[in-house]
């Protein structure tokens, strides 16, 4: 957290791959750079970007740690590059891809059509019993079930936790931390109309929480601090209580 | 070479908040959506706004009395008179519908707790007593310059929150998103616009997409300022672009770019509006609260402009705190506990410890003002749609709809998307033409083409250059000291020419990089040039608005000036000309008579013209300008 | 979107997963029971003896034999359900396992291993099974039909101590780090926090290693029963 150890010299290796270019292979790339008071790794990489090589390919959107565009693999750990500074890492920086996600290239992948497919999947949107009025004053909800949604809700969609599962590393169709997570967002959600039948039948599957070992990887990684082991520990007794009902 | 077409009715350039609300109403009325982004739509900058949405609910203690009539005059007054006050009234009226619709889409917004609550108010804890049946409602909280506490919000993640259950409706219609792809060109022919060439980040090939209707909806384009902005990094106004490039729609109020007191110093990261809505103070180097003085009324929470003013006066002055990256002043958050701190302004803790390596809860948050809303854009008429060119509509904060005239209200931009994407949405299925789109495709070939030679060239240039990177540098320095909160004649001429020379430059851009597919330099390169040419009319409606309105502040002119100003700038670009034109148009009808804003500098020189004249001279004034008549309207 | 198929799909997931756990759970708990009987050799052959004596006649011994490997062999088909067919998926497995080991978080490598030492107590546990199936069930071994402290003692040192240490060691982790997981995964004593239940499991995995080596020392004959004082006007 601190900006003080300047006037290190900071050694980056970088994986690189252009699947556009026929001429490149997967390999990877070092480059050095001085490190500055609070620098990011956003701003590690656009310098050496802008300086060294640039044609590197990684994506920033909001810089904040919000839009969750910039999860990578930083010395092996699932992370987002804006929040990362480089004062909490050693000299040596090693930049992957997250994997599961389909590349792009070098640090870039395509996190957004996953997350999309897991949406539909488990059709990840207010199931509402009737249409919009216009009219009418809105259905009251208590402030602790809005804060408790609102909790789930905070995940930002980076794909770090999915990248850290070892399931999910694995098995294509499981659908991972954050979608768990999503389920039990709507879940929980009393303007869902869904039944406990239909979320039976969604969460009680291999595909679903039973595909969680429990290798927590998850919870420890998420950079929003979701409390993801709480939502699968409800998400099963979910389970147990439908099929005891 | 084969040219890729593809068509849809509707194509929606932007997939914030206010082109999928916009995108949805057309889905919902059956047509065939399109949407185009940089960017999966989650992580559009909308995501970032973290204080709340402004909606005249009256839900609790505070908001009492409160009703679209009061939201409408605050905004009217936010705007400095600057304002269509028409739009703005159709969009007080309209944003309680469109936040309980959002509510009805998912967010969870905070909720009134009936019963004893304690909150700060000006600097002192108060007890008030929400009632019981109020209970469960959406809740408020104060935010700057508003006559009651209207903002809705959901924790300190509200735009996430609205853009997360807009996004999952967009979903559940089934509209078609193409993510990483950048809309660089509209195809039109004739006034009027059939479609963009899109070009696509994963493998930087272009293509065509043909639509009877297309919506710029590419939000703000502060990065114009570099890193001196609280925007993305996307947020680099290619929408408002190539609008311009068309050579006959005009931008609207270029010149009134709003700076938010909070950002973090130095990163420039925002620090929501709502830390001071809830009771945060600013301090100075000396820890005194100068707003008080400054601002006995409102203190704290007067509208952004007149706040980041008084901030930038006071570190001029030496009153601020001197680091290597200039000076900032203090946000005290403390007093509001860790509590209320890791709840209601959860993402400010997070940023505070991830950013600045701080406890909000116990250490000072290090703020000055930065860029952060661009109130310009492609100027639209009260339907959405863009002067001059029709079949081209434009929602959100890429567009100058007009509701927030030369400043706007914190909130006002969150409801402003989707009240916005609302009705425009609406107003696009209602008009739509149905059958295929009328086009001949030697149109769409050519503007295609025109794209790819454009990329061709620039991969093709050699020997010694400029970089792009050079350039952005550059242009942001001379807008950040030149195009920034105070400005002077003197400034503002000086930036026009270094702005000239910045543009000459674009075409002399050699690329170090030539690897083919998704080349990030090409990508950046491609858009240095729309972004310099975007702050050259910035700087130029600047400098010709010789007064000081809302944001727009020239220390040169300090007063505004409602005889000779009480209007809106618009600048055009006609193609194969190499200087754009200015022109001027009335804000629109009056109806709340200019005054005083109730905050800030109460001086200023009066209308000549009576409210009457002014307001019989509106139509035929907007309709020389281009306003589209709106067409079949039942 | 409710289809008859899709539910049932459901129900039986949910009744594999139930049953791994709950045999998971039970195995675990028997080998803490398990512990406290085989321990009865710290008292001296007296107290083993005697246990096992009432363990038969009362009829608890035999059928407790079968059951805890028919539990023992379901336990490890359903969990193995979970392990990865493929050697690249392993391999993947245990390289992410690796580095996020090194940045500290140990819960996905520990996962590796649990898989590891199960398929170890799957091999030395059946051999076990079985030859205390046969010392139960038949008269093969020993003066009587059952488990006698004479027969234990000769074959631990004979060379059996050496199995026995290996298993020990991995069924202690597996069920200790096993239980701590299900824990976690079913959110039961979620309230102590998970650092508190990393703390209780490792608690249990260092005192049930203790007890279990002084045991196997016993059995090995390398040092005398330390409780035998307990057992007075026994004939130990
Ligand atoms: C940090 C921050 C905090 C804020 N907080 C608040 C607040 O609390 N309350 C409030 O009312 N307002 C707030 N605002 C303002 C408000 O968030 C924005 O004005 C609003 O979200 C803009 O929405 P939009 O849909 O117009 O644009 P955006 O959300 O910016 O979306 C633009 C979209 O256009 C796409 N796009 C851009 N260019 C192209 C192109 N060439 N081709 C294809 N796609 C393109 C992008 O990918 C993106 O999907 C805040 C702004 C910031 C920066
Ligand atoms: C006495 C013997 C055993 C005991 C006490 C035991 C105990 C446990 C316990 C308590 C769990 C946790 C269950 C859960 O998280 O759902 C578990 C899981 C597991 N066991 Fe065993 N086990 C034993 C034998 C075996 C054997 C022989 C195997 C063979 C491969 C095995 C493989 C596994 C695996 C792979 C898991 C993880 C399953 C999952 O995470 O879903 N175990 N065991
Ligand atoms: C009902 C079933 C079981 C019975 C009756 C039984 C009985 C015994 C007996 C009598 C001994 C003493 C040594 C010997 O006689 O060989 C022993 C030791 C041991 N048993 Fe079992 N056992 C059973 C199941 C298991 C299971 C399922 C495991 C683990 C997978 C296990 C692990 C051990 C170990 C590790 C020892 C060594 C003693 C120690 O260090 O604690 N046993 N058991
Ligand atoms: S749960 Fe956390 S790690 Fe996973 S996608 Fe959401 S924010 Fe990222
Ligand atoms: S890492 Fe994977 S296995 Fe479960 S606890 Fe997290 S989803
Ligand atoms: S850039 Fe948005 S989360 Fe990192």
């Amino acid at each position: 957290m601190s900006g003080n150890n300047a006037n290190r010299r900071l050694k980056f290796e970088i994986f690189r791959y252009n699947p556009q270019d026929p001429d490149s292979t997967p390999h990877m790339q070092n480059f050095e750079i001085d490190e500055l008071p609070y620098m990011s790794l956003f701003m590690a990489l656009n310098e050496i970007r802008e300086k060294h090589d640039p044609s590197l390919q990684f994506d920033f959107a909001c810089r904040s740690a919000i839009c969750g565009s910039c999860g990578m693999m930083v010395n092996g750990k699932p992370s987002l590059g804006c929040r990362t500074q480089t004062s909490d890492l050693p000299e040596l920086i090693r930049l992957h891809p997250l994997p599961v996600f389909k590349l792009v290239g070098d640090l870039s992948v395509d996190t957004g059509i996953w997350f999309r497919e897991m949406a539909e999947k488990s059709e990840a949107w207010i199931h509402a019993k009737e249409a919009f009025d216009p009219a009418a004053q809105e259905d009251r909800m208590d402030d602790e079930t809005a804060q408790k949604i609102y909790d789930s809700d905070r995940c930002i969609e980076c794909g770090c936790c999915v990248a850290s599962c070892g399931v999910a590393n694995v098995s294509g169709e499981f659908a991972g931390p954050a979608g768990l997570n999503r389920m039990a967002r709507f879940s929980m959600d009393p303007r869902d109309t869904r039944d406990d039948a239909d979320w039976f039948e969604l969460i009680s599957n291999e595909h679903g929480v039973f595909g969680c070992i429990g290798m927590m990887a998850c919870h420890d990684i998420c950079p929003k601090e979701l409390p993801l082991l709480e939502v699968y520990a409800y998400l099963r007794r979910k389970a147990l209580t439908t099929a005891l009902k | 070479m084969i040219v890729r077409i593809s068509s849809t009715d509707v194509l929606v350039i932007g997939g914030g908040l206010a082109g999928e609300r916009c995108a949805i109403e057309a889905a919902a009325a059956g047509h065939d959506v399109l949407i185009l982004s940089l960017v999966p739509p989650r992580r559009s900058h909308s995501c970032a706004a973290q204080g709340g949405m402004q909606a005249a609910l009256g839900n609790c203690v505070k908001a009492e009395g409160d009703s679209p009539d009061v939201h409408y005059l605050d905004t009217v007054r936010g705007s400095d008179w600057g304002a269509d006050q028409e739009v703005a009234r159709i969009f007080a009226e309209e944003a309680p519908i469109a936040v309980r619709e959002l509510a009805h889409f998912g967010v969870p917004w905070t909720r009134v707790k009936g019963g004893p609550n304690s909150y700060f108010i000006r600097g002192e804890r108060v007890e008030i007593n929400e009632a019981l049946e109020n209970d469960g409602l959406i809740m408020h909280r104060d935010f700057g310059g508003t006559a009651k506490w209207r903002a809705c919000y959901a924790g300190a993640g509200t735009g996430h929150s609205a853009l997360y259950a807009v996004d999952s409706e967009v979903v559940r219609l089934g509209v078609t998103v193409r993510d990483r792809a950048e809309a660089v060109e509209l195809i039109h022919e004739n006034g009027r616009c059939y479609g963009a060439v899109s070009r696509c980040l994963r493998t930087g090939q272009h293509s065509a997409i043909l639509a009877k209707a297309t919506v710029i909806a590419t939000g703000g384009h502060g990065r114009i300022y570099g890193q001196y902005t609280t925007n993305a990094t996307i947020n680099e106004g290619m929408g408002a672009a190539i609008a311009l490039n068309t050579g006959v729609v005009p931008l609207g109020n270029m010149e009134a770019v709003q700076f938010h007191p909070t950002a973090l110093s130095p990163s420039g990261i925002l620090v929501t509006e709502g830390c001071r809505g809830d009771g945060g103070f600013l301090l100075d180097k000396e820890l005194n609260r100068f707003m008080v003085e400054a601002e006995p009324e409102k203190q704290e929470l007067a509208s952004r402009d007149v706040v980041s003013r008084h901030m930038a006066r006071r570190m001029r002055d030496g009153h601020g705190v001197e680091t290597e990256h200039g000076p900032h002043l203090w946000l005290d958050i403390r007093h509001l506990g860790e509590e209320h701190l890791k709840t209601k302004l959860r993402e400010v803790w997070d940023i505070c410890q991830d950013f600045v390596g701080l406890n909000p809860a116990t250490d000072l948050i290090p703020v000055r003002p930065t860029q952060h809303y661009s109130m310009g854009g492609v100027r639209v008429n009260k339907e959405g749609e863009a002067y001059n060119l029709a079949g081209l509509v434009a929602v959100g904060e890429a567009s100058c709809w007009d509701m927030h005239g030369f400043n706007r209200l914190g909130g006002n931009s969150l409801a402003e998307t989707i009240v916005s994407g609302r009705l425009i949405g609406r107003h696009i299925a209602k008009t739509i033409r149905t059958g295929g789109v009328d086009i001949d495709t030697r149109v769409a070939n050519e503007a295609v083409k025109n794209a790819e030679e454009r990329a061709a060239r620039l991969l093709a240039a050699e020997g010694p250059g400029p970089g792009a990177y050079e350039i952005r540098d550059a242009m942001a320095e001379v807008m950040i000291s030149r195009v920034g909160i105070f400005r002077t004649g003197e400034e503002l001429a000086l930036a026009v020419n270094e702005l000239k020379e910045l543009l000459a430059k674009c075409d002399k851009i050699v690329l170090r990089s030539k690897v083919p597919g998704m080349n990030p330099e090409l990508t950046f390169a491609l858009r240095i040039k729309n972004m310099v040419r975007l702050s050259l009319i910035t700087a130029m409606g600047a400098f010709a608005r010789t007064e000081s309105r809302g944001a727009h502040f020239r220390s040169d002119h300090p007063l505004r000036d409602d005889a000779k100003w009480l209007n809106r700038t618009l600048i055009r670009w006609p193609e194969s000309s190499d200087a754009p034109g200015i022109s001027y148009e009335p804000v629109g009808v009056l109806d709340v008579p200019p005054g005083h804003r109730g905050y800030g500098r109460d001086e200023r020189i009066e209308m000549e013209q009576s409210i009457e004249d002014y307001n019989q001279g509106v139509e035929q004034a907007q309709s020389e300008q281009g306003k589209l008549p709106t067409e079949g309207q039942q | 979107m409710k289809t008859t198929g899709a539910i049932d799909t459901a129900k039986r997931q949910l009744v594999y997963e139930v049953i791994s756990g709950g045999t998971g759970l039970i195995l675990a708990l028997f080998m803490w029971g398990h512990m406290m009987f085989v321990g009865s050799i710290l008292i001296g052959t007296f107290g083993f003896d005697w246990l096992a004596l009432q363990l038969e006649i009362y009829f608890i011994a035999q059928p407790t034999v079968v059951v805890i490997f028919s539990l023992f062999l379901v336990h490890a088909a359903l969990a193995a359900r979970k392990i990865p067919a493929q050697l690249e998926e392993r391999r993947k497995m245990i390289r992410l396992g690796r580095d996020l080991k090194s940045q500290a978080h140990e819960e996905s490598l520990l996962w590796i291993w649990q898989v590891r030492t199960g398929m170890i107590v799957l091999v030395l546990g059946s051999f076990h099974l079985v030859l205390l199936g046969i010392d139960v069930l038949t008269p093969l071994f020993g003066e009587r039909v059952g488990i006698e402290s004479v027969t234990s003692l000769a074959r631990v040192q004979a060379g059996l101590w050496l199995p026995y240490a290996v298993l020990l060691i991995c069924v202690e982790f597996h069920a200790s780090i096993g239980l701590y997981r299900l824990a976690v995964k079913w959110g039961v004593f979620s309230s102590l926090g998970r650092k508190t239940l990393r703390r209780i499991e490792s608690f249990i995995l260092w005192l049930f290693l203790g007890l279990g080596a002084v045991i196997l020392l016993v059995l090995a004959g390398v040092i005398p029963p330390p409780l035998a004082f307990l057992a007075t006007g026994g004939a130990a």
